[in-house]
């Protein structure tokens, strides 16, 4: 690849060259989706700091500060790191199991004196990398079909299946979503795709009936019919939906919508946060607000499509990806179209771990933005630090 | 074993993965549209749905009970009223603690162990949201000083409701019955009551009464109402957040219900019983209207309106003289010789007698290989109908009921209203027997041996007796309907409901009776009170000028009545204890010569009939003096042409009659005045 100002020896590492290749649009967006976020948390409390909002604001500004150191470390390192990190995440994902501590009924926390972590988030970005590490070696002919994508395979399966194991399916579709996600964009074959589909068309009921545990088959069963049970399974979505539509088109006006205010409206702050602010900013908003989203997402895909290095492209998309897949699931879920599997809205549910993690997504994706012109040579250990 | 890349592979690989983020891009952009499709939908095309929906989240209507309809008397006087009541009330899924809260509530106000026990005990069984009432009745003082601690009482509130007053206490207690507290089995008969199995929300409310007996009861869904509903914002846990009085419901208050009683007449009626057992009834023979259904001794409904105390139960339930039962319409007695008018009146129906026929009493009458004894000893002597009527003579009638037979005797019987429950709008009337042949095979027919009609049973019928058995109203009945002579009046206790007057009835049948021979026996019933040697001369005295009253003295036996005993002196039951004495009966109308009111009066083993009469006296005249026509006739001034009497008369008979209303018979012949007997008044 050709020579720019920032990859010439000695200059590479000068702050001053690097903090203007920062994405300060995409940085923006991401604070003022933070913004709305907390505003609502404001709003709901209600009409107060406490207990969500300021905390809210608070860990948003340190992880808006961790993305930006994230964004000046060069991608040769994560290069170097992605394998490690993923079997790290793996690791912790099996040990899970035994040291991990339960609550509400699911193990998904480890914890290590006063630090908890939830490997299962660091797998997300783990994943990403090992991905986009792994396609980085490979031709594009193998990439479309061959004995070779096996490996990814059993990458995106393991961890899907650890995860769901805990259980916690909203995040093992979200891992597994993404690994298909990132195999596609690396140039998987459509017909391998579509006989897939068909396989899961085919297949999804009887997993949903022998594989599933009960109250995750009362889950889908209940998104399917929510008016047989109002007041039990469907109370969720039905509320939800009444949120949503009685803010009408402009909305109740803020701090005045009566299905959160009231608590009717179950997980008002975290997961149905999205119909909190619908019920207030009415249609617009919300309309608005998917834009914002959308905004977002575009100018991350647009830094993965500049990348010079495969590895760049495919990490910066495959975080895209997983990002993306948040916000239409959880705004599906809340309007009624998907099953409720405990997906939050990023950077607007309030909950530290998730942020962290989009945070640190989009501190890489910043980074390959960085060091776009960054030559990685393919190869164990061909990189130095 | 690394893959060698070459620089083509390297930008084809990056053209695919430009084209397929470029397609992933564009499925998002799909989604998205999908997602604002969806917007759309929910926000835009069914908002008004969810906003309905939303708002049902947020109000809720909280019941506001309505006022219970007022029973008045046919003045208007409030026999059955509300008062203000200050009540403490707590909801138990607001309290933790409830006894430590009972605690802290005693400390305000009087909280007596037994209340605090069943207050326990309530709290247990009632369902959560539905508050209990922890103290009734407070004084204003006690209500202001609780009011003002509420805010460290949690779950506790103070409430301004109605109770149910009965200003009247005991005399309308069985007519009237009482509210009570709403049973387990009143919310299951609710419960099928509707269709839907819903209970109506009205009825777990704590200040809610609900009839248990009499009018209360029986019109208890028109004296109820409709509940008003106060607007509040509740959240998801039914927490109250605001109040919003624009948007509240009135309730709607219960329809008053008139009775056709007059309030002093049945006071008057309960206080001449004094501390006697029985029961008084008052029709006006011109529309069948009760003045006064009274039962003694009685009961204060006011203590069971808020949940009357065991103890206190069980010493009315055990008293022996029934105050809990309605003696008027649910308790049967043997007429005895009030019923000799019907023996009478079967007799020249028959066609076999006539009132000129005499039978010659010596006291005693042999039939059946035995004596039958008249109660004058040493007997009457020759009697015809009027004088056996007037006298009471047993052997006159036994000989009549041998003449005619039990199924003529029946039949009168059953066209005089004997026999028979009438609609009165009240529960609890009990039918009797009037036997007859007929009936004796109804009632043995399993038992072909015992349907055979025994000739002597015909002798105590005659006289009342035997099988026969009646309640006070049907016995009044009978009275008004010989009073009234030409029609099969019936009686009504419900005036109107809600100003909607109920049927008065005056499409009354005929009654299938020439005039004639009714006036035979009215005369005589006339005499009896009036004429020297009448059973009731002197103790039926009205005092009131003209106005004079005519009736008919019985006495029931307790025990088989002339086929056991061998004299007079053995029917005496005054040496007897008081639960083994005979009844002492009287009806009677009045005015005797243009009636108005009949009377029936039972007292309770009162050994004889002449000492139920001055009990009938003092009723009839309430009932008398009340009515203007009756004391424009006792106070009218003296004629200025004192040489024409009686136009005056006349006169007011005109303006009595309403041409709408029954005929009023025409006065019958002046009453007979008999040979004075030589033996005189019975006793």
């Amino acid at each position: 690849m050709t020579s720019s100002a920032i990859s010439r020896p000695g200059q590479r590492e000068r702050l001053t060259m690097k903090l203007p290749e920062i994405d300060w649009r995409l940085a923006l967006a991401l604070c003022c989706i933070a913004g709305v976020g907390t505003m609502m948390l404001y709003s709901t409390a209600p009409l107060s700091w406490k207990p969500w909002a300021g905390p809210h604001l608070i860990r948003f500004g340190l992880c808006f500060a961790l993305m930006l150191v994230l964004s000046l470390i060069d991608i040769r390192v994560w290069f170097v790191l992605s394998y490690p990190i993923y079997v790290l995440a793996l690791l912790l994902l099996v040990a899970v199991p035994v040291i991990g501590h339960e609550s509400l009924g699911a193990k998904r926390w480890i914890t290590a004196g006063p630090l908890s972590v939830q490997p299962s988030e660091i797998m997300k970005i783990g994943l990403v990398l090992a991905l986009a590490r792994f396609y980085h070696g490979v031709s594009a002919k193998d990439a479309r079909l061959s004995w070779k994508l096996l490996i990814p395979a059993v990458l995106i399966a393991a961890p899907t299946l650890l995860v769901a194991k805990q259980p916690d399916l909203g995040t093992a579709i979200l891992i597994s979503a993404t690994g298909l996600a990132i195999m596609i964009m690396a140039g998987l074959t459509w017909r391998l795709l579509v006989l897939g589909g068909l396989a899961a068309i085919v297949g999804a009921p009887a997993f949903v009936m022998f594989v599933m545990k009960g109250y995750q088959r009362d889950r889908i069963l209940t998104f399917l019919h929510p008016e047989d049970d109002p007041s039990g399974s469907g109370y969720h979505i039905l509320q939800a939906k009444i949120a949503l539509g009685s803010g009408g088109f402009l909305g109740k006006g803020f701090g005045l919508g009566t299905q959160s205010q009231l608590n009717y409206l179950p997980e008002k702050q975290t997961d149905f946060i999205f119909a909190t602010f619908a019920e207030e900013f009415g249609f617009l908003g919300c309309f608005t607000l998917l834009a914002l989203y959308g905004v977002t997402i575009a100018i991350a895909l647009r830094i993965a499509s500049i990348s010079h290095s495969h590895f760049g492209r495919l990490s910066a998309a495959g975080l895209t990806a997983t990002f993306a897949l948040y916000v239409v699931i959880n705004a599906a879920m809340v309007m009624g179209l998907a099953p409720v599997v405990g997906v939050p809205m990023p950077l607007m549910s309030y909950g530290g771990t998730g942020m962290v993690t989009v945070m640190v997504g989009f501190g890489l994706v910043e980074a390959v933005r960085v060091h776009r012109y960054a030559e990685i040579t393919s190869g164990r250990g061909s990189l130095l630090l | 074993m690394e893959p060698h890349i070459y620089f083509d592979e390297v930008n084809e690989r990056q053209g695919v993965f430009h084209r397929r983020t470029f397609l992933i891009g564009g499925v998002l952009g799909i989604a998205g549209m999908a997602l604002t499709g969806r917007l759309l939908q929910l926000q835009v095309a069914e908002a008004a749905r969810y906003q309905t929906m939303a708002s049902q989240n947020q109000f809720r209507f909280r019941l506001i009970p309505p006022p219970r309809g007022r029973i008045l008397d046919r003045n208007g006087v409030a026999i059955a009223s509300n008062r203000p009541d200050f009540r403490l009330l707590v909801r138990r899924d607001e309290v933790d603690d409830a006894e430590g809260l009972i605690d802290q509530i005693s400390l305000l106000v009087p909280v007596t162990p037994a209340r605090r026990k069943q207050v326990l005990r309530d709290l247990e069984i009632t369902p959560r949201a539905v508050p209990v009432a922890v103290a009734n009745d407070l004084t204003w003082g006690e209500f202001t000083r609780v009011n003002a601690r509420l805010p460290e009482l949690p779950g506790v509130t103070a409430d301004m409701g109605e109770s149910r007053v009965y200003p009247f206490g005991g005399a309308f207690a069985h007519v009237i019955g009482y509210v009570s507290k709403v049973s387990q089995p009143d919310l299951d008969r609710a419960k099928k009551a509707t269709p839907d199995g819903q209970i109506d929300p009205l009825l777990l409310h704590p200040g809610f009464r609900i009839g248990k007996s009499g009018v209360e009861q029986s019109l208890d869904a028109e004296l109820r109402g409709r509940p008003g509903g106060q607007k509040i914002e509740v959240d998801s846990v039914g927490r109250v957040i605001r109040e919003d009085p624009a948007g509240d419901r009135k309730p709607v208050a219960g329809s008053d219900v008139v009775l056709t009683l007059d309030a002093d007449v049945q006071n008057r009626a309960l206080e001449v019983f004094g501390e006697d057992s029985g029961a008084a009834v008052v029709i006006d023979i011109h529309t069948g209207d009760l003045l006064c259904l009274v039962s003694a001794p009685s009961f204060d409904p006011n203590r069971f309106v808020s949940g009357v105390a065991e103890a206190e139960y069980r010493a009315l339930h055990d008293y022996d003289h029934q105050p809990l039962l309605d003696k008027s319409i649910s308790a049967l007695y043997p007429p005895g010789s009030t019923f000799k008018t019907m023996t009478a009146m079967a007799a020249l129906q028959s066609g076999l007698v006539s009132q000129h026929d005499r039978i010659q009493c010596s006291g005693q009458f042999f039939f059946g290989g035995r004596y039958f004894h008249c109660w004058k000893a040493h007997g009457h002597g020759s009697v015809d109908m009027a004088e056996a009527i007037k006298s009471s003579c047993d052997v006159y009638f036994y000989q009549m009921a041998l003449r005619i037979g039990p199924d003529r005797i029946a039949e009168v019987a059953d066209a005089f209203g004997l026999g028979h429950t009438f609609d009165i709008g009240i529960q609890g009337q009990r039918k009797g027997t009037v036997p007859s042949t007929a009936w004796k095979k109804r009632v043995n027919a399993k038992n072909p041996a015992n349907q055979t009609w025994f000739a002597g049973e015909s002798l105590s019928y005659g006289i009342g007796q035997g099988a026969l058995q009646v309640n006070a109203l049907q016995l009044a009945v009978m009275t008004a309907r010989l009073a009234n002579g030409r029609k099969a009046l019936l009686p009504r206790l419900i005036k109107s409901v809600g100003g909607v007057e109920r049927p008065r009835g005056d499409q009354f049948g005929d009654l299938p009776f020439p005039q004639d021979r009714i006036n035979i026996v009215r005369s005589a019933m006339a005499s009896v009170a009036n004429d020297v040697g009448g059973t009731a001369f002197k103790v039926s005295q009205l005092n009131l000028g003209d106005i004079k009253m005519a009736g008919k003295t019985g006495s029931a036996q307790m025990h088989g009545y002339g086929n056991t005993g061998s004299g007079a002196k053995e029917r005496d039951t005054t040496h007897l204890p008081w639960r083994l004495r005979d009844h002492g009966l009287f009806v009677a109308f009045a005015p005797y010569d243009d009636p108005r009111y009949a009377i029936s009066v039972i007292l309770e083993h009162g050994l004889h009939g002449t000492n139920a009469a001055p009990k009938a006296v003092e009723i009839m005249k309430v009932a008398l003096l009340k009515d203007p026509d009756m004391r424009q006739r006792i106070e009218r001034p003296l004629p200025e042409d004192r040489s024409a009497p009686g136009t005056d008369g006349t006169e007011t008979d005109d303006s009595v009659a309403d041409p709408s209303e029954t005929p009023v018979p025409p006065p019958p012949q002046p009453p007979v005045m008999g040979r004075p007997t030589p033996a005189g008044a019975r006793r």
